[in-house]
């Protein structure tokens, strides 16, 4: 049985009956039981790939080329188990924190209104976008799908209707509509020239266009184009300029969704791009390794310019968008396999981060200068410890690991560029740490004066300690890990099996007739 | 033709851009639907560019024109209608809230929740007698 629609299907389903549902009991019950099936659905997919194998789904039985196809390989399987963990975990965080107190200097109303008006609906749409990009093989469904990603996140984002949201999320919508038109111009442009819009086959016709007359500067463009539009998404650092201030804003459980996973999407689709579509465009790939470099220190410095929570977490989510890339765009797919077990590590650790800034916004509000909260909250301050050595990349977290591996094939690969890049890493891991101390300095450390302990929801806290609990456990099953990631990324650097299994079907003779557009490919351009 | 409609979407596009940049939010949401229509021409550029071709249907002889591009265009269409909505109440809302549709002015302003405790949006709906916007105000203002 193929499974490859449901991680899109279940919540298409549980977000609009969650609409419908009167008691907030029953939306939360129904919410967590889609998210664990979600879960089951992904892990399964996740064990099937692992296996070598390309799961492939035609939707309506439609022939690859022509149809849309959903496909899953070794990234999909990590990135959809990825989503449906951290989705898991955001709708119980938003169950427990949406119903008890808002933090301090909030009114009382938002949050019920927040719950009220389809908090967890929107959620779970969102998780329908976020699962669709992952699948997806077609490159004007990959649109399609971060529209519905988007437009659910501009709801979670407004949804209360306090004064920032409205501002942050003007931007947040005007900037992510700009970047939609040049994807669907790209899109458009991108049919027009190759003819065809499945990714697998648009590989297939770029690689045969190269091989017989050379690169190709339209084909450059299409794929700067792309590549404009996804580095807008993934936040890298000039075009990153909509995120540290428009992430903050929303219920804590959203900012906590958002940073794990809306800008991993766009990263996502980077990986697509320059490894199957476009994988000869060296020039745009040294350039986005370049932004790489600048999005780590830029992030890091961020960090240290601010003085509440989660606009500083948000400058940490930029560096880490650094890091990835530049895993990604190393010469040769050398540090992809690095970047991928980065990427599991980067998504856990952001989360819990967010998840403990807002615990601490429900102590003490928006800014972490009020002191000596150590002794108050022991707990809350060993797990932000070790989730601060874990973004910082301190030896016994995953961070060392990860941060290890991208420095150590960054140096491998060598050259003047490279050899920067790797600096630039690790000055950003000083950086980090600095900012982390920062924090510890301004809300732990230091004499207490708090009068009374603020009681905080158990669901909460519960959550907060499951994810740093996952954040342990991926240190200690480093080795499995790293295997996965390895075989992920191997699978994207010899991207035959991908081809093979999507456009398969292509050289059976075909039942009926649909509409071929084969005489309107590359070669007829270019005569 | 052929050289009329590019020029069309670019002029499309570029005073879409100019108004995006001005800092009245109205016009902003008028030059996002300017663009979408300039790039809307654009893909359909790109799939038909002859203009000669018959249309799809049964009762008519080929060669045919694309359909394709016209559908990526009516989904881009239907999402942008969405959008464009969702912004049009979005900088009501705004304007409701902060008495401009200034994007300058309203970073300017404190955010009243911070501030007073009160709410941004006058029009709040009272959901639940227990939380009503008037229990919020006695809650800023000492009960003497």
């Amino acid at each position: 049985m193929n499974l490859l629609a449901l991680p899109i299907l279940i919540p298409l389903f549980s977000g609009a009956v969650l609409l419908l549902l009167p008691s907030r009991i029953w939306r939360f019950v129904l919410a967590c039981l889609a998210a664990l099936l979600c879960l089951g659905v992904s892990l399964s997919i996740l064990n099937t790939v692992l296996s070598g194998k390309v799961m492939v789904l035609q939707m309506s039985n439609w022939p690859a080329p022509w149809g849309i196809s959903l496909v899953a390989d070794g990234l999909t399987g990590i990135m959809l188990a990825l989503s449906a963990l951290v989705g898991l975990l955001t709708v119980i965080f938003a169950g427990s924190s949406l119903q008890h107190e808002p933090r301090r200097g909030q009114s009382k109303l938002v949050n019920e209104l927040r719950e009220r008006f389809g908090f967890q609906a929107l959620l779970q749409f969102l998780l329908m976008g976020v699962n669709m990009s992952f699948l997806t093989g077609d490159l004007f469904n990959l649109f399609v799908a971060f529209e519905v990603m988007l437009i659910s996140s501009y709801g979670l984002l407004l949804i209360g209707n306090e004064l920032p949201q409205l501002r942050e999320g003007f931007k947040y919508v005007v900037v992510n509509l700009i970047a939609s038109a040049i994807f669907v111009v790209a899109a458009g442009m991108i049919y027009g020239l190759i003819g065809t819009l499945n990714m697998a086959d648009i590989a297939v016709k770029v690689a045969q266009h190269t091989a017989s007359y050379g690169p190709d500067a339209r084909l450059s463009l299409l794929a700067m184009m792309l590549a404009l539009v996804f580095a807008t998404k993934a936040a890298v650092f000039p075009l990153g300029f909509w995120l540290p201030s428009s992430y903050p804003v929303p219920a804590a459980a959203a900012s906590a969704f958002f940073a794990a996973l809306l800008t991993k999407v766009g990263v996502y689709s980077l990986i697509r791009t320059f490894t199957l579509m476009f994988p000869e465009e060296d020039l745009i790939k040294t350039l986005l390794l370049v932004l790489a470099a600048l999005s780590m220190v830029v992030g890091a410095l961020g960090m240290i310019s601010q003085s509440r929570w989660r606009h500083t977490l948000a400058f940490a989510n930029i560096s880490s968008i650094g890091y990835l890339l530049m895993g990604v765009f190393t010469r040769q797919n050398m540090g992809l396999s690095a970047a991928l077990y980065y990427l599991i590590h980067t998504v856990l650790v952001i989360f819990t981060l967010f998840l403990i800034a807002a615990l601490a916004e429900k102590i003490a509000g928006l800014k972490y200068t009020s002191e000596g909260h150590l002794n108050t909250y022991p707990w809350l301050a060993a797990s932000y410890f070790i989730a601060a050595l874990a973004l910082a990349g301190l030896p016994p977290t995953t961070g060392f690991i990860a941060k290890y591996a991208l420095i150590s094939a960054s140096l491998k690969v060598g050259g003047l560029l490279n050899n920067w890049v790797a600096a630039a890493a690790v000055v950003t891991g000083l950086l980090l740490l600095y900012a982390s101390v920062e924090i510890w300095r301004g809300f732990f450390w230091g004499e207490s004066h708090a009068v009374h302990q603020v009681s905080l929801p158990a669901g909460m806290k519960g959550t907060m300690a499951a994810s740093l609990g996952l954040l342990v456990l991926l240190a200690i099953a480093s080795g499995p890990l790293y295997r996965l990631a390895n075989f992920a990324a191997d699978q994207l650097s010899r991207n035959t099996a991908y081809i093979a299994a999507v456009l398969v079907e292509t050289q059976a003779p075909r039942l009926g007739d649909p509409p071929l557009p084969t005489d309107h490919g590359v070669e007829e351009e270019t005569h | 033709m052929e050289l009329l409609l590019p020029l069309l979407a670019a002029l499309l596009v570029g005073a879409g851009v100019f108004m995006v940049l001005s800092r009245a939010l109205i016009r902003v949401i008028l030059g996002l639907s300017l663009i979408s229509y300039g790039i809307n021409i654009a893909i359909l550029l790109a799939g038909a560019g002859t203009g000669l071709a018959a249309p799809p249907l049964l009762d008519v002889e080929g060669p045919y024109v694309d359909p394709l591009p016209q559908a990526l265009i009516l989904t881009a269409i239907v999402i942008g209608f969405g959008t464009t909505a969702l912004l049009l109440v979005l900088s009501l809302r705004a304007y409701q809230a902060t008495g401009t549709d200034h994007v300058q002015e309203m970073t300017e302003k404190p955010d009243p929740v911070e501030v007073l405790g009160s709410y941004a949006d006058p029009e709040r709906p009272s959901i639940s007698p227990e939380f009503g916007p008037e229990e919020k105000l006695s809650d800023t203002k000492e009960p003497s």
